[in-house]
């Protein structure tokens, strides 16, 4: 059973220690109340990463807001990608119920997860 | 900024003048820099400023010492209420010199204006006053504006409500006991949807939606997503073309970070055969009479996502069998909520259906108690839908699309034949049964064998198609593990099809007493085998289903011409029963 509460909810964001990797952590809730600091994690980076690491290690649950924002940042890197090398997107370390919304929803047809 | 209005009670005439001539002294700055006028108006006693109070609508009243010591306290009570919401102070002038003679009953008022007067501190409490005046204009115009957006925003769910009550007018979920569904308010607006029709040939098709994102916006979605299912279907294009077509139009409409998980399943109860796309939702639980219960876990990505998709591949294939029952839910379930944060969750679902044993429709009730006892705190955002597989009432009911009236039914059909012949090409996506209908939609009288024609032709196509064409061999389906490897050998051999064809040839002819429409369907295959006889292809589900809409049907063996004809008489339309002859079985009267 997942137990949530969505105050405890925060975006945090570093760059990796080999420097060519963003790695975005959701802690708590990932929903639609994340939307603006998850979307300011990956805009406001120059230059942009080689990847985008998204850390689902703390995520307690994600629901279709937040499939909806993976989306837009895959989107963001077609963006970017128009003006030199497109950056990828990884998800790692989801737990198992997030593992089960990633698996349901197919989305790991378009998201390489590790 | 409208002038701030003093109202000065006082019957004292000279009391007045000293009063009006303080303030008037006084110049108040807004936070705008700008000198704001302010406005007087007097009253002689407490019940001519009650009076005249609304006219005015003053930002401050003050009791000048005469009234001041006379006022009751069921007048300033008055007073007060007149003010409404926003709160206008009242303050009292108090002579210092009379103090200790009066009885004035302070605790009535705000605050005191002490005499005599000084005017820099008057002139403090006035501006101070002033500020709190302004301060709380600002709340109420907010308040105001809220509560317009609110009754906007009421207004646009109301709205919304109808829409989505008209969108599903065309739907037949009430027309059969076969479905029970639950589909709340707040669901709908949350974006779920549920639609279901027939097509021609007398198939049930039936979709559960989730948009997702956020209220009104994901809903909104929905407008689409069903005119094109209430459009397509009807028509008989096939559930595959039907579900890239809604992928296509989502992926063109929505914003990127928009989708839909779907669930579109087609039943055909006269083959006992269910096919069922789930594109990211919940798993739909089949529960078969024995009580196992199977998971239709999720194959394709929501539509909308990507432009293309591989609708063919994610399509599973269900044998089904005698009571047979099938649950879908939205993600509206899992997510319910009780005081603690828990999720209600699949687990639970699952379980309910598990213990559920053989109570036969009783699963469906308990789900929503347990869901509603589960997620007490929280508004019913549920939607569950129980379809069961094998009621008799699917296998009578026909389209009931078309307007049947007297006159069309009595129409002519006339003497015509048409003839197509769909190559490799086409063969590998094709639906033959959409353009053979839209042809004969417009001709009158041709209702009276429309849902005939349309079951005979798929029942031949996909003859045709399957055996003869991709040359499967219908023994693999005797088990149910062959049942779903049969359908997935087809897909696969139908995507790489170099070559075949198969050709659909209708004539009709009509005299006086009556008229007939022959149905020959052909292909590049090897034909019936002869050896196979009478367990062949023919013999079993096919043949019967044939029979029961054709007055004659012929074949031979090693050959793959078929012959189905269909006949009428001209007087009655319900009296084509007795005009079928030979070898071919009474037809059973089939609702028109």
């Amino acid at each position: 059973m997942v137990v949530s509460d969505r105050f405890e909810s925060r975006v945090t964001s570093e760059v990796s220690e080999g420097g060519d990797a963003l790695v975005i952590r959701v802690a708590g809730n990932f929903d639609f109340n994340m939307h603006r600091e998850f979307q300011r994690a990956y805009r406001n980076v120059s230059p942009p990463p080689r990847t985008f690491l998204v850390d689902l290690s703390e995520t307690d649950h994600l629901d279709s807001a937040a499939l909806g924002m993976l989306l837009l940042l895959r989107d963001y890197c077609v963006e970017v990608g128009a003006e030199g090398a497109q950056p990828t997107v990884e998800l790692m370390n989801a737990n198992a119920h997030v593992s089960h919304i990633l698996s349901v929803s197919n989305f790991d047809r378009i998201f390489s997860i590790r | 900024m409208p002038a701030f209005r003093v109202l000065i009670v006082e019957s004292d005439t000279s009391e007045v003048t000293e009063l009006r001539q303080l303030i008037q002294s006084w110049e108040y700055t807004g936070s705008g820099d700008c000198a704001l006028p302010t406005t007087i108006h007097c009253a002689p006693a407490a019940t001519v400023a009650l009076a005249s109070y609304h006219e005015y609508q003053p930002n401050l009243v003050i009791f000048g010492p005469t009234a001041a010591a006379g006022v009751s306290a069921a007048e300033i009570r008055q007073l007060r209420q007149s003010g409404g919401v926003e709160p206008v102070p009242i303050l009292f002038v108090q002579d210092l010199d009379a103090m200790v003679s009066s009885q004035s009953p302070h605790t009535l008022c705000d605050d005191i204006l002490t005499k005599p007067y000084s005017p820099p501190l008057v002139q403090l409490k006035l501006a101070s006053i002033r500020r709190f005046c302004e301060f709380s204009r600002s709340l109420m115009a907010q308040r105001d504006r809220l509560r317009r957006h609110h009754a906007d925003f009421l207004q646009e769910q109301a709205n919304a409500r109808e829409i989505f009550g008209n969108l599903g007018n065309e739907s037949c979920l009430d027309d059969t006991p076969a479905i029970r569904y639950h589909l709340s308010p707040r669901a709908v607006l949350n974006g779920d949807l549920l639609a279901a029709t027939y097509t021609p040939d007398g198939k049930l098709v039936l979709m559960l939606g989730d948009f997702a994102g956020h209220g009104l916006a994901a809903a909104v979605g929905a407008v689409p997503l069903t005119s094109i299912f209430y459009s397509m279907m009807p028509r008989g294009f096939s559930m595959s073309r039907v579900a890239r077509e809604i992928n296509r139009k989502l992926y063109d409409i929505l914003p990127r970070q928009m989708f839909c998980c779907l669930v579109m399943l087609e039943l055909d109860p006269r083959r006992n055969h269910l096919r069922i796309l789930n594109a990211g939702m919940p798993s739909p639980c089949l529960k078969r009479s024995a009580g196992e219960l199977h998971l239709l876990e999720s194959r394709h990505l929501p539509f909308g996502v990507l432009s293309t998709d591989q609708i063919e591949s994610a399509i599973v294939n269900v044998r089904v069998l005698p009571g047979d029952r099938l649950y879908l839910w939205s993600d509206g379930i899992h997510e319910a909520r009780n005081g603690k944060g828990e999720h209600f969750g699949e687990a639970r679902l699952i379980r309910l259906l598990r213990d559920n044993g053989n109570n036969r429709g009783q699963a469906f009730d308990q789900i929503l108690v347990a869901v509603n006892a589960h997620a007490a705190e929280q508004h019913d955002d549920l939607s569950l839908v129980e379809l069961d597989l094998s009621h008799s009432s699917l296998r009578k009911s026909g389209c009931p699309a078309a307007d049947y009236t007297g006159n069309r039914k009595g129409g002519r059909v006339g003497d015509w034949s048409i003839s197509l012949q769909l190559s490799q090409e086409e063969l590998r996506a094709a639906d033959p049964l959409p353009h053979v209908l839209s042809v004969l939609v417009q001709m009158p009288g041709a209702a009276r064998f429309q849902e005939d024609l349309a079951i005979a032709l798929g029942e031949l196509f996909r003859n045709a198609l399957e055996h003869g064409v991709l040359e499967l061999d219908s023994s693999i389906k005797a088990t149910d593990d062959g049942f779903v490897r049969y359908y997935d050998l087809m897909a696969e051999r139908r995507g790489q099809l170099q070559d075949g064809w198969v050709r659909i040839t209708l004539s009709c002819s009509e005299g006086d007493t009556g008229g007939e429409l022959t149905l020959i369907v052909e292909d590049s295959g090897s034909g019936f085998p002869a050896t196979r006889e009478p367990s062949g292809v023919y013999a079993g589900r096919g043949l019967g289903l044939l029979q029961t809409v054709c007055d004659e049907v012929h074949y031979r063996p090693g050959c793959s011409r078929v012959e189905a004809v269909i006949r009428w008489s001209g007087a009655v339309a319900e009296g084509d029963i007795d005009e079928a002859g030979g070898n071919a079985m009474q037809k059973p009267p089939l609702p028109v």
